[in-house]
């Protein structure tokens, strides 16, 4: 316990500039970057809630809870990369599928247990692959990625024939779900429980402030004696693990599985996280404001669908999204550091 | 050749094999030739229909190629354009959905120099990290090209044009063939003959000293970044015009090989390291190993199985980063046992 002197230390240098006086318009502008996915999600929500036809209603918000929870669940282990400053992991996209597909296709033959665990064998592959790269041999993250999201989406079309995989219509994931806690469906408890494990373990734990000094200065992390090259395998390993689980939500929740079936959630997720306010510069950032942009972005493309507006203008709103997010990002990094 | 130059004048006391030892360690382009003689050996030892039939392999590693030597330029600053594939793909529907052909054409190469003008815009002027940034242009060029094209691909009006365009002019050379080998020139030139080409090394070796030094760093960011848009503009357009028709999601294969031809061709990502010959180089090879694979009758998954782990071999084997690996170790190291002594027995007990 007594190691978790220096690192509260490390804590408490991180956050100290920020009660320094400062310039009201510098000000401002950190108290935006901060606060206003606040002020942007409660608006959207009341207006989508007074403007838009069908988004108040049961069944409209339990369609948001569905959409959000795979995504969200995604975002909040990927959460770990960004804040690491690794950017992000573009092969949430193949593992969410794969873990999808291995899910109903295994359990299928031999039973859920093994179906588990041959999903974990692969997340720990992703994970050691990008984090090895990235940690050890200093690659860039982004391409590391990029590769193994095209090398494992050729290995599933190879493996799974580009077929689609059903499971048994009352089969116990199938229930699952379908599956609802009164008017909550399983998918967005476990996005919860997701929610608050992951918090715990960034802001309890050794691993999560050494993930996050490492994002402050990954130099002075790794001359305080931390074997950084682990750390970032466990970052990948956060991330990988939260996207197995997407992947097993996202197959109980339309008990089918197909290789393709998760384009776009690296983005997506992205989007999330950034919107939320964790710093694509690494060292800054929450699980639970990761959270709160799911639910900002899943509630704007519910919005986009009910308004029937096209999944062109969907991904150019979300584009013009993330570049507003980490504009207000920088340039509250700038006013912070004048 | 201005290297070759500087090597004669820093080895003169070397042997043979020092100064081929020194020739290799300056040249980036090292993993490049290992990479393309390996190919071109399993190719010919496995498909000779790759060499026989070299008009199609010249037109595949044009098609990579292109966009590569584009990227080339801004990974020499240390920065990155992820928008090529979606730039390729918005400038390609933007040519078809304009009636006239020279019109959209210059619509089609404009859209590329504002997508870079943009990006620029977002690094050197916002100061955003070009991956993130670069990114979110990819996916918002491809919503527009979707809106654009109504999520569909999009016929060429003057399709006897596109017809013309593929056919041969001298030899196998076509048209898309003569381009790439131009834009090659013209960039290779650019970067090792014109002061502001060279300049984009200064940019990418250290920016803080390029502009004490009175580089404008970021009007430099702007020419690499609309350079890299308006090439791939070109292969969109290019595309487009062979094909007839404009796909608003093409370009997906094209960003992977792009990117691992001009990384394996030796252009350090954090800039400052790298040459166009070795971007010919990694395109080549990536070229030749497609058509062998499409040749050898191999699924698409498994091409992309290929290409992805060039990439990631690639990215892995950068020796500018293996070598900061290396010492990075060693220093760690040499500090541990220097330091451990007096404080082993605090470290014991937080241990255990």
């Amino acid at each position: 316990m007594s190691k978790n002197e220096p690192i509260t230390q490390i804590n408490a240098m991180a956050q100290a500039p920020e009660e320094q006086p400062k310039q009201k318009s510098r000000r401002g502008v950190e108290w935006f970057a901060e606060n206003g996915i606040f002020v942007f999600t409660a608006v959207l929500i009341l207006s989508a809630a007074i403007f838009v036809d069908g988004f108040a209603s049961l069944q409209n918000i339990t369609d948001v809870f569905h959409r959000a929870a795979p995504i969200g669940i995604v975002a909040v282990g990927m959460t770990f990369v960004v804040i690491s400053g690794n950017y992000l992991d573009l092969s949430v996209v193949a593992q969410v599928a794969t873990a999808a597909v291995i899910m109903i296709a295994v359990s299928n033959e031999y039973g859920y247990f093994a179906a588990v665990l041959a999903a974990m064998l692969a997340a720990l592959i992703y994970a050691i692959v990008n984090g090895v790269a990235v940690g050890y041999f200093k690659a860039n993250a982004v391409i590391v990625t990029l590769s193994t999201t095209y090398v494992g989406l050729g290995l599933l079309r190879l493996l799974s024939g580009g077929s689609i995989f059903f499971g048994p219509p009352d089969g116990a994931l199938a229930q699952f779900g379908a599956g609802k806690l009164g008017p909550v469906p399983y998918s967005a408890l476990v996005l919860v429980a997701m929610t608050l494990i992951l918090a715990f373990v960034l802001n309890r734990t050794n691993f999560g402030f050494t993930v996050r000094s490492f994002g402050i200065n990954e130099r002075a992390t790794r001359l305080g004696g931390t074997n950084t090259g682990l750390v970032i395998i466990g970052a990948f390993l956060v991330t990988s693990l939260s996207a197995m689980i997407a992947g097993f939500v996202l197959a109980a929740f339309s008990n089918t599985a197909v290789s393709a079936m998760s384009t776009g959630y690296d983005f997506q997720a992205l989007a999330a996280i950034i919107v939320g306010g964790t710093s694509v510069f690494g060292g800054k950032g929450s699980v639970l404001r990761t959270l709160l942009g799911v639910i900002f972005v899943s509630v704007l493309s519910n919005v986009l669908v009910l308004l029937n507006i096209g999944f062109g203008y969907q991904q150019m709103a979300l584009g013009v999204l993330i570049a507003l997010a980490v504009t207000v990002d920088a340039l509250a990094r700038r006013a912070g550091k004048k | 050749m201005t290297q070759q130059d500087t090597i004669q004048l820093g080895g003169g006391e070397l042997s043979l094999w020092g100064k081929i030892k020194l020739t290799i360690a300056r040249r980036t382009e090292g993993r490049g030739v290992a990479l393309l003689a390996i190919i071109l050996t399993v190719a010919l030892l496995t498909e000779p229909l790759v060499f026989t039939a070299y008009q199609v392999t010249l037109g595949r590693i044009a098609l990579i190629g292109l966009v590569a030597l584009g990227l080339t330029a801004v990974i020499l600053m240390g920065q990155l354009d992820l928008s090529v594939a979606s730039t390729l793909a918005a400038s390609g529907v933007v040519l078809a959905i304009i009636p006239d052909l020279t019109l959209g054409i210059i619509a089609a190469l404009l859209t590329g120099l504002l997508v870079g003008a943009i990006n620029a815009f977002g690094v050197a002027i916002i100061g955003i990290n070009s991956f993130i940034w670069t990114l979110g242009m990819l996916f918002f060029l491809r919503g527009v090209a979707l809106v654009i094209s109504n999520e569909a691909p999009v016929k060429l009006t003057n399709a006897d044009a596109g017809i013309a365009f593929g056919q041969p002019l001298i030899g196998p050379i076509t048209p898309r063939i003569l381009i790439f080998i131009l834009v090659f020139i013209a960039i290779q030139v650019f970067v090792s003959r014109v002061k502001m080409g060279r300049e984009f090394y200064a940019v990418g070796g250290n920016p803080q000293a390029a502009k004490d030094a009175g580089i404008p760093v970021k009007r430099r960011i702007f020419t690499g970044f609309m350079i890299s848009g308006f090439v791939s503009a070109l292969a969109g357009v290019i595309n487009t015009l062979e094909r007839t028709a404009a796909d608003p999601i093409a370009g997906s294969t094209v960003l992977l090989a792009s990117f691992a031809a001009a990384i394996i061709g030796g252009n350090y990502l954090k800039g400052g390291r790298g040459s166009i010959v070795g971007t010919l180089i990694g395109a080549g090879a990536l070229g030749v190993l497609q058509v062998t694979l499409t040749l050898s009758g191999v699924q698409v998954p498994v091409q992309q199985i290929f290409i992805g782990l060039v990439l990631l071999l690639a990215v892995t084997t950068d020796p500018n980063n293996l070598r900061a690996v290396l010492s990075s170790i060693r220093s760690a190291r040499s500090s541990r046992v220097k330091v451990q002594k007096p404080a082993s027995e605090p470290n014991k007990s937080t241990a255990s």
